[in-house]
């Protein structure tokens, strides 16, 4: 405390005015997500469900399962796709007519991203590679 | 006792920030948009800086960013030739508009129903988000890249900024050319304050104010340096300034008298924008940083929090963060 007092006793001194002093600083981005946090009260109050059924004004509560479940068994049958692909040999159909094949690792969380090994493409193998999601129409390989 | 300005700086991009925007007071604040070279517009609570979210999906640098009034919509403009909409409450990318060329300007009317955007192709774009798959209206008429587009009058007006160095006033119906200024200089920026009909031009060294119905000019202001972008305060009593001195500029709008000037960045500023309510500025530069400016220095508001003279070195102080002192060259 007594090394802020002198540093501010210099400030004073020397421009004869104190900084503002703050709270604290503005919160910096989280490394591991993008964001948009679904706790925040803006995101409670303001997000629609992506659910068809429970949007609509009168949601049938029978109706409203079914839909859920059914997309629940879409997710875990992607999630199981990705996790039975690990290590396999896998051809990406991507735009621009392009095919390319290459043994595929993992994808990241938001499904951004395609990790690959091997990526043979018409101008060498590339040994590690990061796919963009968003360039792949659709991919397949052998179980 | 006379306070120092002590700026925000808001960290996370990696490459310079070349535009912000506020949106409108909402029932949860106000909230900021920032677009970067590096292709990640990110947006942030309006009043503290924090990070709220990353906008993924451009593969290219973002020229251009906006909000919706209440913040629940964004869109950007970027170098991989699209537009984008999205939500922004959730982050989600809502619509992708491809663009021939390089976009650099989008903007939303009032009701957020309808985007405008602009840039290399020369072209002014008016997308029905209503109906998103419709094409979209092309006004033509510019000679060069398109830099910035606003709506004005109620949104029944269009003003474009461009490299061939002309303001358009544009008929929204009509999609005609109502009137052009011409300049000698490029137009760097360009601010629509609807309160009062304003247009916030900068060229060169000058800040000129416009009528934006008639554009006839009102007055303009020289700055001691090149300015990137300029900002009038909603209450119409200051502008901000700033450019490539890398300073930020302060001046009395009656008066044109400077007022303050103040360092921090660590490169041309490029962007600068009141909020909403006039509290604070921010400022965006090629340092790749966003800086939050307080309009009445060491006033309570945000993140500032004013101390009276005795209490500094007491022990009340130990709470608060004081920014190192900083060393005058």
């Amino acid at each position: 405390m007594l090394v802020r007092r002198e540093l501010v006793a210099q400030q004073e001194r020397h421009t004869m005015a104190a900084p503002v002093p703050v709270l604290r600083l503005p919160k910096g981005p989280d490394p591991n997500s993008r964001g948009f946090d679904p706790s925040s009260p803006r995101f409670i109050a303001l997000c629609r469900t992506s659910i068809p059924t429970s949007a609509a004004p009168e949601a049938d509560a029978e109706e409203l399962q079914r839909e859920q479940q059914v997309r629940s068994e879409l997710r875990e049958n992607f999630l199981w796709c990705l996790h039975a692909m690990t290590n396999k040999k896998v051809q990406f159909h991507m735009h621009e007519k392009v095919k390319v094949e290459a043994t595929f690792g993992a994808s990241d969380i938001d499904v951004l991203n395609f990790q690959v090994s091997d990526l043979q493409t018409p101008i060498g193998v590339q040994k590690e590679a990061l796919i963009r999601s968003q360039d792949v129409i659709s991919l397949s390989f052998d179980m | 006792m006379a306070m120092r300005q002590t700026p925000l700086t808001c960290s996370g991009h990696t490459r310079p920030v070349v535009d912000l925007a506020f949106s409108g007071i909402t029932p949860y604040g106000y909230f900021l948009i920032s677009a970067c070279k590096d292709g990640k517009p990110m947006l942030r609570q309006g009043d503290t800086g924090d990070w709220i979210g990353t906008f993924l999906g451009h593969k290219g640098a973002v020229w251009g960013a906006t909000l919706n009034t209440d913040a629940t919509k964004a869109a950007t403009a970027a170098a991989d030739f699209s537009a984008k909409v999205w939500d922004a409450v959730s982050g989600d990318e809502v619509l992708t508009l491809a663009h021939k060329h390089i976009v650099k300007t989008v903007t939303f009317t009032r009701d957020s129903n309808c985007l405008l955007t602009g840039g290399n192709d020369k072209l002014l774009r008016l997308y029905d988000l209503v109906n998103p798959e419709a094409a979209p209206q092309e006004i033509s008429g510019h000679t060069s890249a398109i830099k910035k587009a606003l709506w004005c009058n109620n949104d029944k007006q269009i003003l474009s900024a461009a490299e061939d160095k002309t303001i358009r006033l544009w008929d929204r119906s009509s999609m005609e050319e109502v009137k052009t200024l011409t300049f000698d200089k490029s137009v760097s920026s360009m601010e629509y304050v609807a309160d009062g009909e304003i247009l916030v031009i900068t060229y060169g060294k000058t800040i000129a104010f416009y009528n934006a119905l008639s554009l006839d000019l009102i007055k303009t202001v020289e700055a001691p340096a090149t300015i990137n972008s300029a900002s009038l305060h909603p209450e119409k009593d200051f502008f901000v300034a700033g450019g490539e001195d890398f300073k930020l500029y302060k001046f009395d709008y009656s008066t044109k008298e400077e007022l303050e000037s103040y360092k921090g960045h660590f490169g041309p500023v490029h962007c600068v924008r009141f909020s909403p309510d006039g509290e604070l500025y921010a400022s965006g530069s090629e340092d790749g940083t966003l800086r939050l400016w307080q309009t009445a220095v060491g006033k309570t508001y945000g993140l500032w929090k004013c101390v009276l003279p005795e209490d500094l070195g007491s022990e009340n102080s130990e709470q608060l963060y004081t920014s190192p002192p900083e060393i005058k060259a």
